[in-house]
């Protein structure tokens, strides 16, 4: 039977990022994926590394989304210089295009309130329809609007997802695929892994960073994690000439010229296909803000679900009856990753615990209260 | 008839030999029916443009083209009697498993649902990917067919073909015909091609016309002094941002001819995107070495009221096609209630014997005409992924780093992420993955297929009309 320091169950972005600091630790990791269909959220993400209107009632989020924001570029080049792939990291800042006047205050009125929350580590402005035309010219006449940030940027996910990959091998991790795992149990001062195939794998420490498949696994660490899948589409265009160098929240251009855009909520079960209906609304919304887009060709959609929990939040968390077993679930997998590959890998790896999860454990929602740290 | 928009009882994708049969058989049976085709006029690939062509001197074609006058006389019998719908010039973007058809036609785009669809997309040619297949003056047989079908139009010479197959037999001699002369025609089936298709040769006897016509076309093109360069090992397109020389391999030794034209041509394989749009179950046809879609004997799909006729559900020839789509159009018939189940077995009956009969020569070609590993799998240096430039090697690397299939390709490399959606690439992905990874091919599955399956404008999907009350609240910020 292989054996490993530690297991990470699930080789999406969010446990990728995890094996890769814990290598980066020198400990022996496996990484379980599972093979060529799959939910697999990392692939329908949308890019964004986005800290503005996240964490309201919730400064530790936003504290953590803008540690992870800080550090990103860090991250970026050391993935770079191990697997010489560039992740396409840009951070010259986002926007939030707001489409009427109510919106724009709206707006304004959430982000005030998050800078009062984060202690004033979250700064923004408000770009009346001028300032934000000089900025970005391609935007509509009846546009009012948007907010800025400069914590914003976007990376292109799948080349993050495949250096993460090839830098957790290059550091002496195993990337495992077709390993999906259907059982965790104790075993020894370990745990016995199985796999879907049969196969079984015994490990010190186990992670549990299976996305969507943590509702099934949890429980059987003594973990808790009530996900539900909510679907976001996406649409991609054929290239086109630079248009845009500022992300938008539901709009942006990928290094190659293509444009991306979303971003829409639904609560569609598994389902992980697209809806016309959503599509159009989506495409709507964004000539609205963007109407010279209308002659541009749409080559393909997808559907993919987020990784939800209850109030949004990500859940971390160390049991309490397995010791070793650790949980990490979010659905802000290209965010979060240089918090996953730092801070938090560390934690694992059994360095001290980052301030900022201390209130994301799943026991928030055994208390049934929101949890305000 | 239906209203643009409300709901239908029958809808036909494709107006080629399978589509054209089914709805005239449906008429027949008094069940109307929308017809839908990307082409101006009806015919498919195989009877393009026979009411406009400007070949009319009937021998250039051959009768096999000239047969299908009859099927398109039918068909325009019954738009007269208003039971086909016929709308030529709809590309269809999306058909989902509800049977919503999202079809665009003059810049507009629509949504359409049907009770019942028979889809019959037919053929594409096997991707014979070549190292610089891509340069301008490259192009598939099939595609220079219906260049001379429906413009007549002479190709830049000297021409060259390379391949194997009926079909690459086949335009060899209509260019000829229309005064074109053929440089050489490298044939690159492998030598033990006949010993192979040898014991299904006594099965294909009952079918002797298709025996006889490719005889037929070897000595017509011998006659016309050919070159016919057999035991073709390897080919290269070459020239300096356009097709100047082909280089091929024989006998260990690389030769070189001029040309400014090279039709490549290996055969043809189901076009699946629809099916696999549709998320059909498929299997891998090792005999033929493509996917089919799964089907019942009435063609129907695990798609439930969708079904496949013609060369989109295995590779059948047009007359089978036709036979594949009179039976769906039966049984959509008889669900429809428009003839009763004993009504449509009396009429199938004699047609499936003729279909038996038509398929009686397949496994012959099918062996005859296999293309070897090395024209499926081609040399690292080889682009396979034309829309995002990506060649064999990068695709085996990749499956060395860990990736596990085509679609954790696409994630690592873009592979088959450009507009066509991996119709170039899909196939031979697989075979280099399952090369690779040392398992069949039929093990490594296939492209998840998104909507939309052709390009459609932001603009138009904005202003497509969905029907209601299918259109449901949607939350978008």
């Amino acid at each position: 039977m292989a054996t490993h320091d530690i297991a990470v169950i699930g080789g999406g972005l969010v446990g990728a990022a995890i094996a890769f600091g814990l290598t980066r630790q020198g400990l022996g990791v496996a990484v379980f994926d599972e093979g060529d269909i799959a939910y697999r959220a990392s692939r329908g993400n949308f890019g964004l590394v986005w800290v503005q209107g996240k964490g309201l009632n919730h400064p530790n989020y936003i504290e953590w989304s803008l540690r992870s924001s800080e550090r990103w570029s860090s991250l970026a080049a050391e993935l770079h210089a191990l697997t010489d792939i560039d992740v396409e990291l840009r951070q010259p800042g986002g926007v939030y295009i707001c489409a009427d006047q109510q919106e724009f205050e709206q707006r304004r009125a959430l982000l005030e309130r998050l800078r009062t929350q984060s202690g004033g580590r979250f700064e923004f402005k408000m770009l009346d329809h001028q300032a934000l035309a000089e900025r970005v010219p391609a935007i509509g006449p009846e546009v009012a609007g948007a907010s800025w940030s400069d914590h914003d940027g976007h990376a292109n996910p799948l080349y993050l997802l495949r250096a993460l990959h090839l830098g957790l091998g290059r550091q002496g991790g195993r990337y495992l695929s077709g390993a999906k795992v259907v059982r965790v149990s104790r075993d020894g001062d370990g745990y016995r892994i199985e796999r879907a195939d049969g196969e079984t794998h015994h490990a010190a420490r186990v992670v549990l960073a299976a996305g969507l498949g943590n509702v099934q696994l949890a429980p059987q660490l003594g973990l808790h994690a009530p996900l539900k899948p909510n679907r976001g589409e996406v649409i991609i265009t054929e290239r086109v000439a630079p248009l845009l160098d500022i992300p938008t929240h539901n709009l942006r251009q990928t290094g190659d010229g293509t444009l991306q855009l979303g971003d829409s909520h639904e609560d569609a079960g598994f389902d992980d296909g697209t809806r016309v209906e959503v599509l159009k609304a989506i495409v709507r919304r964004n000539l609205r803000l963007f109407p010279r887009l209308a002659s541009v060709r749409m080559v393909r959609a997808w559907g993919a679900l987020r990784v939800m929990p209850p109030d949004g939040l990500p859940i971390y968390q160390a049991s309490r009856s397995h010791p070793g077993a650790f949980i990490a679930c979010c659905h802000s997998g290209v965010t979060l990753a240089a918090m996953h590959a730092g801070p938090l890998a560390d934690w694992i790896a059994g360095g001290p615990v980052p301030d900022q999860i201390a209130s994301m454990s799943a026991e928030r929602f055994d208390a049934h209260t929101t949890v305000v740290a | 008839m239906s209203a643009e928009g409300q709901k239908l009882g029958l809808a036909i994708i494709g107006a080629g030999p399978a589509g054209l049969s089914a709805a005239v058989e449906a008429a027949s049976h008094g069940v109307p029916c929308r017809l839908f085709d990307e082409q101006g006029a009806p015919g498919g690939q195989i009877y393009r443009a026979l009411e406009s062509t400007p070949l009319r001197e009937r021998s250039l074609l051959g009768a096999d083209y000239w047969r299908g006058g009859e099927l398109i006389e039918s068909l325009r019998q019954g738009i007269e009697a208003g039971l086909i719908d016929y709308r030529p010039e709809h590309t269809l973007w999306q058909l989902n498993r509800e049977r919503e058809l999202g079809t665009l036609s003059r810049g507009r785009a629509a949504l359409t649902q049907a009770s019942q669809v028979i889809v019959a997309s037919g053929a594409q040619e096997r991707p014979f990917p070549v190292p610089g297949w891509t340069l301008p003056g490259v192009m598939g047989a099939g595609a220079a067919q219906v260049l001379l079908k429906s413009s007549g139009v002479a190709l830049d010479q000297p021409l060259v073909l390379a391949g194997s197959g009926p079909l690459l037999l086949l335009v060899a001699a209509q260019y000829l015909r229309a005064g074109v002369p053929v440089a050489a025609l490298l044939d690159t089936s492998p030598k033990d091609a006949l010993r192979r298709a040898a014991p299904y040769l006594a099965t294909a006897l009952g079918a002797p016309d298709y025996l006889l016509k490719g005889i037929k076309l070897i000595r017509e093109l011998r006659r016309h002094g050919v070159n016919i360069v057999r035991g073709v090992e390897a080919l290269r397109a070459e020239g300096d941002g356009q097709l100047e020389r082909v280089g091929f391999k024989r006998q260990g030794q690389w030769q070189e001819i001029n040309a400014k034209t090279l039709l490549l041509h290996q055969g043809v394989v189901p076009n699946v995107q629809l099916s696999r749009a549709l998320s059909c179950r498929h299997r891998w046809r090792e005999d033929q070495l493509c996917w089919v879609p799964e089907l019942d004997p009435w063609g129907e799909s695990d798609a439930q009221d969708i079904f496949f006729a013609g060369d989109g559900g295995g590779i059948v020839g047009a007359e089978a096609s036709k036979l594949q789509g009179r039976l769906s159009a039966l049984q959509v018939a008889a669900r429809l209630g428009a003839i009763t189940a004993a009504r449509r077995d009396e009429i199938a009956r004699p047609l499936r014997r003729a279909l038996a009969r038509e398929l009686r020569i397949r496994p012959f070609l099918d062996a005859l005409y296999r293309p070897n590993e090395a024209w499926r799998r081609p040399s690292d240096e080889t682009l396979v992924c034309r829309c995002e430039e990506i060649d064999a090697g990068q695709i085996r690397a990749a499956v060395r780093a860990g990736c596990s299939g085509p679609n954790q390709l696409k994630a690592f490399l873009r592979c088959g992420m450009g507009p066509c959606q991996g119709r170039m690439c899909g196939l031979t992905v697989a075979e280099l993955i399952g090369e690779t990874q040392g398992r069949p091919t039929a093990e490594v599955g296939y492209y998840r297929l998104r909507s939309p399956i052709k390009p459609i404008t932001l603009g138009q999907l904005a202003e497509l009309e969905i029907p209601e009350p299918r259109a449901a609240k949607t939350e978008v910020d």
